[in-house]
């Protein structure tokens, strides 16, 4: 990868990840005084600086700072610069505040939550050969030593962002001949495609994208809506933290979308992944295969007996898998066991047909990568998309390939080691959305006490485009 | 008897502007050129002048970098500053605009057709490296987005022959590029300049590469692997002409025919270099066989030699003038 993201970050080197683009067009604001007409800017040896005055007085000058914030609502790059996002989203700010609470009297104390995305639980399980569910049971030990309160599994979430994709897919259908926007169902929980659609082709594409909020997002209505008031905690008194397989899903987390404004607080407030976890478990100084197994959380994680479960599909969330075999079934009436895929330009574009005394009733695609990403959104502007979904993931090889997720060791190569994540993923069984009776309660009782907009706001987002700014940046020829 | 550039047409190709860049059709009857007026201009020879046969004016919004024939001859692809990549379908004299690339952040810089005519490069300021198929529909569809350069993208150039790709960038490197697996990757990184690298051109047999410079040098490099294709990095730089120009050049073009070596630079002078017939291919030497100090009044930008008239260059300046010269070789 051309960009030189840092050491701590780790981003990986694959080629097709949508890079940071040339210029950061955001102004920073300095505030200065008006009178000082001759300074001169001193650097000490620690890289401050400091402005020294005709008459020798020196004064600190202040640093400029980018908050994530600011490269959301930017057009300068498609992702964000790395420097920024350590400042507030790193296993160091978690590390931050549970040093604080063991400081804190009772009261001033947060309560610490962490979900474990399944991505990277795969991940880690690949690195310790461990299998997928006994490494959620080791990181629950693991952070509650630390002095985590609760570990909770997105893939509890991911159901109800599957449950919500197959209903808004439905609808979405229903009114395909009178909104030519309709359909295709673009899927929305990769963060980085939802940055990039947002920034480069704004109006156009937004409308086809799902309204449906990604796993982490629900994951942050339920911890600082339902589990804050169940346990009658305020949301601000919640420290809310998720592990992930993407480093965009720190930018996701820092969406104004996502920002309680009465409570003052994020849904999720930071977000680590994969790879920092490594890091925290470095820091303590022990091994995941040394560390007990604790029992699971079962609150908030999708589980069948003691184990963990995953759903069907891709290892991306598996919604293209989700919604194609309940429309089959609602739309036409047909059981589908199996989806069979079609690999199209390649491995990391394709298609699956619902077909009926040849008619094509049905066509769903799963689209990762870049390069992907560029053909159907020239597709799509072309009219000539086929499709009535599509699963879109900004990563090759989508979530389990994650630019957060472990990276090789050294005798490793990166198919190798995907295939072992994709091997530990798909080792947990698979559950059936509807049939999760806690889910199916929480909608009975949760969501339908909050009202029908409150409902639809906890589980539903909207999406912004992003004004292309227009700066007299110098030409090269 | 000395070699000479003799000046056999000059014209006002694009007027008020510069001119990019010029482009031979592969049966070397039509020239294109392109510039800041954001126009394409076809030319081709009428009795003893050269008559503009078109203007494609409708295509691009901004400067129109480079132009591109494909194989056929029947297709020209234009890259410009308004981030867009055109295609054009030739009927008859006509030009139409067929499909319009989308999807560099900003300036396309260059544009270039494989040797098949299935593929097409473009790059750009976005410092990416982007690999299009066609399909029988005249469809276009984007098979590889490549981020090896860590600036601006100048230049793009196919292999004679091969489904190999070589990219020059203002980061001062040269990347090569094969296809693996189903994606493209940079198989290697020629480094050696020590400014922006301009252009690239293959030698006839694609043995050799050539690269010119803002260093104001030339590099010849040359594929020193086994053919053994599992082994990288195997790009030797085997000469270096230095101590020739006096400025930046901006264009490198290897003739086919004669295997000279022409150069455009901003002391607005045009250079034809020869090989040294007695020399080392491992270390071949390059003499000067031609000079022509004042081609244009400012900035050379381009040198194109025609694909089937042995000698025949087409340059073209900043002062929007196009210049056709006869090479007679010494040798």
């Amino acid at each position: 990868m051309a960009s030189h993201f840092s050491g701590v970050l780790q981003l990986t080197d694959l080629d097709d990840f949508i890079t940071p683009s040339q210029e950061c067009v955001k102004p920073v604001k300095v505030n200065k005084k008006q009178g000082r007409s001759v300074a001169k800017i001193q650097i000490e040896d620690d890289g401050t600086y400091f402005q020294v005055n005709e008459d020798g007085q020196m004064q600190k000058l202040e640093k400029a700072k980018i908050t994530l914030n600011d490269c959301l609502a930017c057009s300068g790059c498609i992702t964000s610069a790395e420097s920024i996002l350590i400042t507030q989203q790193s296993h160091e700010e978690l590390y931050r505040v549970l040093r604080l609470n063991k400081q804190s009297s009772s009261s001033e104390q947060k309560l610490v939550v962490v979900s474990v995305s399944p991505q990277s639980r795969a991940s880690l399980a690949a690195r310790y050969s461990l299998s997928s569910s006994e490494v959620a049971r080791r990181l629950t030990n693991f952070f509650k030593n630390l002095g985590v309160h609760y570990v909770f599994d997105t893939g509890f979430s991911r159901t109800f962002s599957l449950l919500e994709s197959q209903r808004e897919f439905l609808k979405r259908f229903a009114r395909k001949e009178e909104d030519k926007k309709a359909l295709p169902m673009l899927a929305s929980a990769c963060p980085g495609w939802i940055c990039y659609a947002e920034k480069t082709h704004g109006d156009f594409i937004l409308p086809y994208i799902s309204t449906t909020r990604s796993p982490q997002q629900i994951m942050g209505s339920l911890v600082k809506s339902f589990f804050g008031s169940h346990q009658g905690v305020e949301p601000q008194k919640i420290y809310h933290v998720t592990v992930m397989p993407c480093y965009d899903k720190k930018l996701e987390a820092s969406r104004p979308d996502f920002y309680l404004s009465e409570a003052e607080t994020r849904e999720v407030d930071c977000v680590i992944t994969s790879g920092e976890v490594i890091k925290m478990l470095e820091e303590e100084g022990v091994s995941l295969s040394d560390i007990e197994p604790a029992p699971l959380d079962t609150m908030f994680s999708n589980v069948g007996g003691e184990e963990l479960l995953c759903h069907a599909g891709s290892g991306s969330g598996g919604y293209l898998h989700h919604v194609y075999t309940r429309a089959a079934k609602q739309l036409f009436g047909v059981e589908v066991e199996e989806l069979t895929y079609k690999t199209l330009k390649n491995k990391d574009f394709q298609e699956v047909i619902l077909e009926k005394d040849g008619e094509v009733l049905l066509r769903f695609a799963a689209t990762y990568g870049f390069r992907n990403i560029q053909n159907l959104v020239q597709k799509l502007k072309r009219g000539k998309s086929p499709y009535h979904f599509v699963e879109v993931m900004a990563c090759p090889s989508g979530c389990l390939n994650g630019g957060g997720q472990l990276k090789p060791e050294a005798d490793q190569s990166n198919k190798e080691l995907l295939q072992q994540v994709e091997a530990a993923y798909r080792a947990e069984q698979p559950s059936v959305p509807e049939e999760d009776q806690r889910v199916a309660e929480l909608y009975h009782t949760w969501l339908n006490s909050t009202g029908e907009e409150k409902a639809r706001e906890l589980l539903h987002t909207q999406y912004h485009a992003v004004e292309k700014s227009t700066t007299g940046l110098a030409i090269k020829w | 008897m000395k070699a000479m550039l003799q000046l056999v047409h000059r014209l006002s190709a694009h007027p008020d502007s510069r001119c990019w860049y010029v482009s031979w059709s592969p049966t070397g009857a039509l020239l294109a050129s392109c510039g800041g007026d954001r126009s394409i201009r076809i030319w081709g020879k009428e009795g003893d002048t050269w008559q503009c046969k078109s203007v494609l004016s409708d295509g691009h919004q901004r400067t129109v970098r480079k132009v591109s024939w494909s194989p056929c001859g029947n297709y020209l692809a234009s890259a410009s500053f308004d981030a867009t990549t055109c295609i054009w379908k030739k009927k008859d004299d006509e030009f139409q605009c067929l499909t319009v690339l989308e999807g560099h952040e900003n300036e396309v810089k260059c544009v270039a057709w494989a040797p098949s005519g299935n593929l097409l490069a473009t790059c750009s300021r976005d410092k990416s490296v982007w690999i299009w198929e066609v399909d029988e529909e005249d469809e276009y569809e984007c098979v590889s987005v490549v981020n090896s350069h860590t600036q601006d993208v100048k230049h793009v150039v196919w292999h004679p022959a091969q489904e190999l790709l070589a990219s020059a960038s203002y980061d001062n490197k040269v990347c090569i590029y094969k296809e693996e697996d189903d994606d493209w990757e940079c198989r290697a990184t020629l480094e050696g300049h020590t400014s922006t690298v301009w252009s690239l051109s293959f030698d006839p047999e694609g043995q050799r590469l050539a690269s010119c410079s803002d260093d104001r040098t030339v590099k010849i490099w040359k594929d020193c692997g086994t053919g053994d294709e599992s082994v990288d990095g195997s790009w030797k730089c085997i000469c270096t002409l230095s101590g020739f120009h006096s400025r930046t050049v901006y264009d490198v073009a290897w003739c086919r025919l004669t295997g000279a070596l022409a150069t455009a630079c901003g002391d607005d002078g045009v250079r034809v270099f020869k090989e040294e017939a007695a020399s080392d291919p491992e270390q071949p030497v390059f003499y000067i066989s031609a000079h022509m100090p004042k081609a244009h009044s400012q900035d050379v930008n381009c040198v194109a030699w025609n694909p089937k008239e042995a000698g025949l260059l087409a340059t073209c300046s900043d002062n929007g003038e196009i210049a056709i010269w006869n090479y007679h070789s010494d040798a």
